[in-house]
């Protein structure tokens, strides 16, 4: 009896010794540490986007925002091209998932069933984990395709990939019960209808897994719209970002979109910096929404797809 | 007369199977269905491409196409391993690959052990939370953030350098903080991201080796280093094994955001270096001459890394 009680009381009940308080006192030290430099740069980017620009590029501005204002968004909401890339990227990314996660079950739930052909299949996609034809190749192959500088190449470019397959195949096998199929064939139900009444509405967890997993890939996608992309009607939003923000140097568009009066230079400039601020927030919020919406299914998502199938 | 019975008996069986496999291929005929967008897929976006390797052999022109354009053998090949930049590029992309290892493998292992051993169920669950949003930031972004906190004139951190007495540094554009400012920035986007397999790993262990080693009297460093540190090992060799696989790789979307004028020295890696003379200048069949000589080494590196792997787990990874 004595010791079913001590073997049932959980470790933190009992009176802990020394060497276990610093333990817990370090460890719960360094967690803060981590999530202080995690979350400081994006803190500091989102109360920079609200303050003064004099203030911010004097760096007065880490704990909290100065001199509140909303000039900086004004001046994102007039960017024409900021809006149009951003309606571009909502619509990439939207249609893009909905055919990446549509293509993927349908491959993952053939690949958890015997077939004559299956290995044939199976070390055909394996093989695009293993070799690729590399940048150029594969430029030159979407051109002849037809696949270049029109929406079609943004919403495909990347809607399979074999790394998902798997996962949702995983998932299928070590879920949905193999006496499920049988039921079901019994009671005269094809495989197509077994696929969408049964087993889809059983994915839910790897579905929503999937969808921020694509969703994420295709939102944050800036290379299709450098490589593919002619037209600048046609751009994503990631792509006109990186010209605003990864250079060394100003843009001259945003620059132009803040002049509203007569400024000196300087001023004007301070003020197009905190622009930058206010875009990496309005593009950043999306991909990070979505992922905490579904974050709930993650843990158990993710942990089917690290036991092997 | 056996010899002739023996025969049709063979054929007989011969045609069972193949009627055998047709009436299997007829019953799953949803699956070749449902499993039809994605071969197409692949074969559009992956094996295409691999057709077209062939240019890095021949002289591409446009007007010609991949099929018309000359054959030249390895000329390209040869003019790539006697370039000005050869030696460079190969010992860029390994040198930023193995401390990218470096820094990018043990860390999330130490992450997932501190999230693990915190009491707090609730507040282990908000920091999970909490360090996984960077890895949803994108790589644009993240450049972006970087050329704004490490601004020289107004940037956050020389603003603390000169507070702190010190000269301003141009980390953006020199190219001895190119590597640094690179992997820094990788460790903060995935070290939370990548510790979930290991947090993974830990939940597998059995609440009652815990407690029996509380019982013998372990602290609870003793039951880190005994209990958690060994069911780590598979999954952290096996992470290694393959991201040694990965090492002549360029992570080219990243890399090509950082690189500047000021730190081409160390920040021409194989990739951008691809997409500069290859998409800038036009020169198609070289670089994908370079291109394929990196997709070899990589495919020999990462066969032989799942092999390895198979062999210490008795399992394939794919």
């Amino acid at each position: 009896m004595v010791s079913g009680s001590v073997v049932r009381t959980r470790p933190h009940m009992q009176r802990m010794i020394w060497q276990d308080r610093v333990f817990h006192a370090v460890n719960l030290a360094l967690v803060i540490v981590v999530l202080v430099v995690m979350l400081y740069p994006l803190y500091l980017v989102v109360i920079c986007s609200v303050s003064d620009a004099n203030l911010v590029s004097r760096g007065q501005v880490t704990l909290y925002p100065r001199g509140l204002t909303l000039d900086g968004y004004n001046a994102v909401i007039k960017n024409k091209e900021i809006w149009r890339s951003y309606v571009n990227s909502v619509l990439y990314t939207v249609s893009g998932t909905i055919i990446s996660l549509a293509v993927t079950m349908g491959a993952a739930f053939t690949l958890s069933r015997k077939f004559p052909g299956k290995r044939l299949i199976s070390t055909l996609f394996v093989f695009t984990m293993f070799f690729g034809g590399g940048l150029i190749p594969t430029f030159l192959t979407m051109r002849n395709v037809g696949l270049y500088n029109n929406v079609w190449v943004c919403i495909l470019m990347g809607c399979v990939s074999v790394w998902n397959v798997m996962l949702a195949r995983t998932y299928i096998t070590s879920t949905i019960p193999e006496a499920l199929y049988e039921a079901s064939t019994l009671d005269g139900a094809t495989q197509i209808q077994y696929f969408l009444r049964i087993v889809v509405p059983l994915c839910g967890t790897i579905i929503a897994v999937l969808s921020v997993y694509y969703g994420v890939d295709k939102w944050n996608d800036y290379w299709t719209g450098l490589i593919y992309i002619n037209d600048r009607a046609l751009l994503p939003l990631q792509t006109i970002l990186k010209e605003i923000l990864a250079s060394l140097e100003m843009s001259r568009e945003i620059i132009m979109s803040m002049r509203d009066n007569a400024e000196s230079d300087a001023v004007l400039l301070q003020r197009a910096q905190i622009a930058k601020y206010c875009v990496i927030v309005v593009s950043t919020v999306p991909a990070v929404v979505l992922y905490l919406c579904m974050q709930k299914f993650f843990v158990k998502g993710v942990m089917v797809g690290s036991v092997k199938g | 007369m056996v010899s002739v019975g023996l025969k049709v008996g063979k054929r007989t069986s011969y045609v069972a199977r193949l009627t055998k496999v047709g009436r299997q291929v007829v019953a799953n005929r949803w699956l070749y269905v449902l499993i039809a967008p994605a071969v197409i897929y692949l074969i559009v976006f992956n094996y295409f491409p691999m057709y077209g390797i062939q240019i890095a052999f021949k002289d591409y022109k446009a007007v010609r196409g991949i099929e018309g354009s000359a054959w030249v053998g390895l000329k390209h090949f040869r003019t790539f391993f006697s370039a000005y930049y050869f030696g460079r590029l190969i010992g860029n992309t390994l040198l930023l690959n193995v401390y990218n290892l470096l820094f990018q493998f043990p860390i999330p292992i130490i992450l997932a052990v501190m999230l693990n051993n915190l009491r707090s169920r609730s507040f282990k669950k908000l920091t999970q939370t909490a360090v996984y949003i960077p890895h949803f930031v994108s790589t644009v972004v993240l450049a972006g953030m970087l050329y704004i906190l490490l601004s020289p004139s107004n940037g956050i951190v020389n603003h603390l350098i000169s507070a702190l007495g010190g000269q301003p540094i141009y980390f953006m554009n020199e190219a001895r903080w190119f590597r640094s400012v690179y992997i820094i920035s990788s460790v903060w986007q995935n070290a939370g991201w990548s510790s979930i397999l290991y947090i993974a790993a830990l939940a597998g262990v059995d609440p009652e080796l815990y407690e029996a080693a509380t019982i013998d009297g372990a602290t609870l460093w003793q039951r880190v280093l005994h209990i958690d540190v060994p069911h780590i090992i598979p999954t952290a060799t096996m992470m290694l094994i393959l991201s040694c696989g990965g090492l002549m790789n360029s992570a080219i979307q990243k890399a090509l955001l950082f690189q500047t004028g000021g730190n081409m020295a160390t920040s021409d890696i194989i990739g951008t270096y691809v997409y500069t003379m290859g998409l800038g200048n036009g020169q198609f069949s070289y670089t994908s001459a370079i291109g394929l000589f990196v997709n070899v080494i990589n495919f020999a590196l990462i066969v032989g890394a799942n092999s390895i792997s198979n062999k210490m787990k008795g399992e394939t990874l794919f």
